[in-house]
């Protein structure tokens, strides 16, 4: 089913993925680490998600418990054990594979918004009682280790660790992609799509959906492991619900329905964060936006929209998309800088440097500043920039979705509902 | 005698308020089918809208403004934005409130900062009710669980007694054959996700004064108003209602027992054994009382997910 096109790209990403590190500054090889290990967690979370239909809140209980697993391996090296470094995240995957079938023996036996609680509930009991163990995770503070040398790696450079981090996602991820096509993977599909046709085909559903939670966590605690390598500390934070609703965002904003999917989320978010966060304080309003967005307009993802358009890119006219397309960019370019100009203005007005100013001029509303220029927070022009923003933005974006659905309906596409909003996601990151 | 009367008292007002948020929550997961992950942050947002209003016109003008506005946004997440993915199915609409829920904590983040605000009770209402074995009991506490009380009676008295409570149960239970009937479904089921709504805003508005009211205080309380109506039975008001007490009461008391495995075991000779085991067993309930909550909710989503006063089907 592998086209000669798809392994092309992949053979580039690839080595794009070997070759450029070394050349990057330090930070930048440290955010790629990151980005591995994202698209890790957020494909491992999709096996469960998108293929078998099982929609966990608390996949951070996995991921941690794999970080805290290869600590203890790693403290263990340190006191003389004999383990190749390399191979750490073995232990990841297997505190994974163990709790993942614990935990999914129960959570599977219910279904729907019940199982979402279920894996709630767990990684919650794992978040409220880590900090009170202190043998195990540290209590408050955590555990610590070093990263030992062997055979000649030092492992001291964040550049091995990248390395040994790609070499590990790429072969997890290979293993991921095979598993989906064994007739396992695709009875998964099944479960998801029809689980009673499933079971009266004489499968047992419980057992096959125990074995893709394992193998999802097991997947999940391998990416938990990798973090500990390269942060070599971890604490019980690693198992809050904001890491638990991180791996849903980015799956969900990628993609829940292809493989790839997630990855695209992965690094778009982590990139995202990466960059903006110095940049804003809101970034975290703006991810949830951008989140809402997608749920909203184009509920199958930024993959899901990508996968429409390249579905059969030579049968479309794109000079005559062009247009609208270009039209709808302008109008969500426009409609985010108001959103943008509209949010950063709320958050100076509004943060403490400017109450004190405010304090300080006796009351009277003092100038502020902002993307390098002055305004008077009082002053007409101030809210009639993001007004003229809006309304122009919104106009422009309506027009240009109209023209891209009469484009597509001549076309003669049946999907169009799809299509339909590839523009506020653009617009709005 | 005193830590357990004082505890009970604690108990029970905490159970109430708990009661106040997770009342909308099971109503409009029995109606709709929707688990609202944003409902917690409805009673964050009336906490503050509470606090932005109060600063300006006065405690009690607060207090009866959050609920509306606090309503009214959830009318419009219920009118224009639930539709658009609910044809893709539940999981879908719980991404969208779960989106939702992060919009509203950094919205709040955007205008308030990212630290406690200094919402406070009116100089009039700070008094001792009565004191007991020598300490004096805030009013406060009571008023904040005589408002959960008074709002259960007249949510009671709407559903059980008045014409437009049958049309609201009758939507619950068939809403096909309400619609069919003659009766605006739609609007009806904007009207229950209002008034939930507005009832965790109420809930906000009244205990933000009394617990700190910052950014997190949705998600801390979210987690356990689940738990909650888990409980109690998903849907069932009165499920609700016993379970937010039992849940009130418990974290009231753990917190002053030091209890553990190990004096369990000490009763039958084994204490010292299990004190040199140590790690769960000899974890005292005051540090775990945080987590009793999740087990409970595990338990009962896997013995009896409907509950304790849910029905099965």
């Amino acid at each position: 089913m592998m086209q000669t096109r798809n392994l092309f790209l992949i053979a580039v990403v690839l080595l794009v993925l070997v070759a450029i590190p070394p050349f990057l500054e330090l930070d930048w090889q440290n955010a790629l680490v990151n980005i591995l290990i994202a698209s890790l967690f957020a494909l491992a979370f999709n096996l469960l998600s998108g293929q078998a239909g099982l929609l966990s809140f608390g996949h951070a209980a996995y991921f941690g418990m794999g970080a805290f697993a290869t600590l203890h391996l790693m403290q263990a090296i340190e006191d003389g054990l004999v383990f190749p470094t390399p191979l750490l995240p073995l232990a990841g995957a297997a505190i994974g594979l163990l709790i993942g079938i614990v935990a999914g023996f129960f959570a599977t036996m219910r279904s729907g918004v019940y199982f979402a609680l279920v894996t709630l509930a767990i990684a919650e009991l794992f978040h409220s009682l880590t900090p009170h163990l202190q043998g195990l995770f540290g209590g408050e503070a955590g555990i610590s280790s070093m990263r030992m040398p062997w055979q000649g790696f030092s492992f001291g450079s964040v550049l091995e660790v990248y390395y040994l981090t790609l070499a590990w996602v790429v072969l997890s991820i290979l293993l991921l992609w095979a598993f989906t096509r064994t007739p396992f993977g695709r009875l998964t599909l099944a479960l998801r799509d029809n689980e009673q046709r499933v079971r009266f085909l004489g499968y047992n559903a419980h057992a096959s959906k125990v074995i893709i939670f394992a193998v999802s966590a097991m997947f999940s605690g391998i990416a938990g492991g990798l973090l500990a390598i390269s942060n070599e500390t971890a604490n019980y934070a690693l198992f809050s619900s904001h890491i638990s609703a991180q791996v849903v965002l980015q799956t969900f904003v990628g993609g829940a329905t292809i493989f790839f999917g997630p990855v695209i989320g992965a690094v778009s978010f982590t990139l995202f964060a990466y960059l903006i966060s110095d940049l804003t304080r809101s970034w975290l309003f703006y991810q949830g936006l951008i989140f809402v967005l997608v749920m909203l307009y184009a509920p199958m993802g930024i993959g899901g929209v990508l996968q429409h358009h390249l579905r059969d890119v030579r049968r479309k006219d794109w000079a005559q998309l062009a247009g609208p397309y270009s039209l709808a960019a302008l109008g969500g370019v426009l409609v985010a800088g108001g959103v943008i100009y509209l949010t950063e203005t709320v958050s100076v007005l509004f943060g403490e440097e400017y109450a004190v100013e405010i304090r300080n001029a006796g009351g009277v509303l003092p100038n502020y500043h902002l993307f390098g220029f002055q305004f008077d927070p009082s002053g007409i022009v101030t809210w009639i920039i993001p007004v003229l923003l809006l309304a122009a933005g919104f106009g422009i974006l309506m027009k240009g979705r109209q023209a891209i659905l009469r484009c597509w309906e001549t076309l003669g596409q049946d999907q169009a509902e799809s299509s339909e909003e590839a523009q506020p996601q653009g617009g709005a990151s | 005698m005193e830590f357990a009367l004082i505890s009970a008292l604690n108990g029970v007002t905490y159970g109430l308020l708990l009661f106040m948020v997770s009342a909308g929550l099971t109503l409009i997961f029995g109606m709709m089918g929707v688990l609202n992950f944003a409902h917690a942050s409805f009673y964050m947002l009336g906490a503050y809208v509470a606090f932005a209003v109060s600063s300006h016109f006065g405690f009690w003008t607060g207090l009866i403004v959050a609920p509306v506005i606090v309503g009214f946004v959830g009318m419009l997440v219920e009118r224009y934005l639930l539709p658009r993915v609910h044809a893709h199915g539940h999981a879908h609409e719980l991404l969208l409130t779960f989106g939702l829920a992060m919009i509203i904590e950094e919205v709040i983040k955007l205008f308030f900062g990212d630290f406690p605000v200094n919402y406070q009770m009116p100089e009039t209402m700070r008094f001792a009710a009565f004191s007991v074995f020598g300490s004096d009991y805030p009013f406060y506490r009571l008023f904040i669980g005589a408002t959960a009380i008074v709002m259960f009676a007249v949510l009671w008295y709407l559903l059980a007694r008045t014409r437009v409570g049958i049309v609201v149960r009758a939507a619950e239970r068939l809403p096909a054959m309400a619609e069919a009937l003659g009766h605006n479904i739609p609007i009806v089921f904007m009207g229950v996700f209002g008034v939930g709504a507005a009832l965790a805003g109420l809930a906000g508005a009244v205990a933000g004064a009394f617990y700190p009211t910052n950014p997190n205080m949705g998600l801390e309380l979210g987690v356990i108003v689940f738990v909650v109506v888990v409980v109690g039975g998903l849907g069932s008001l009165k499920g609700s209602l016993l379970a937010s007490l039992m849940i009130g009461l418990f974290s009231s008391f753990a917190v002053g027992l030091d209890w553990s495995l190990a004096n369990l075991f000490s009763l039958v000779g084994l204490g010292e054994w299990a004190r040199s085991i140590g790690g769960l067993l000899t974890l005292e309930l005051s540090s775990i009382s945080a987590t009793i909550p999740f087990a409970l909710m595990l338990i009962v989503l896997l013995v009896r997910p409907a509950g304790l006063m849910g029905e099965r089907n």
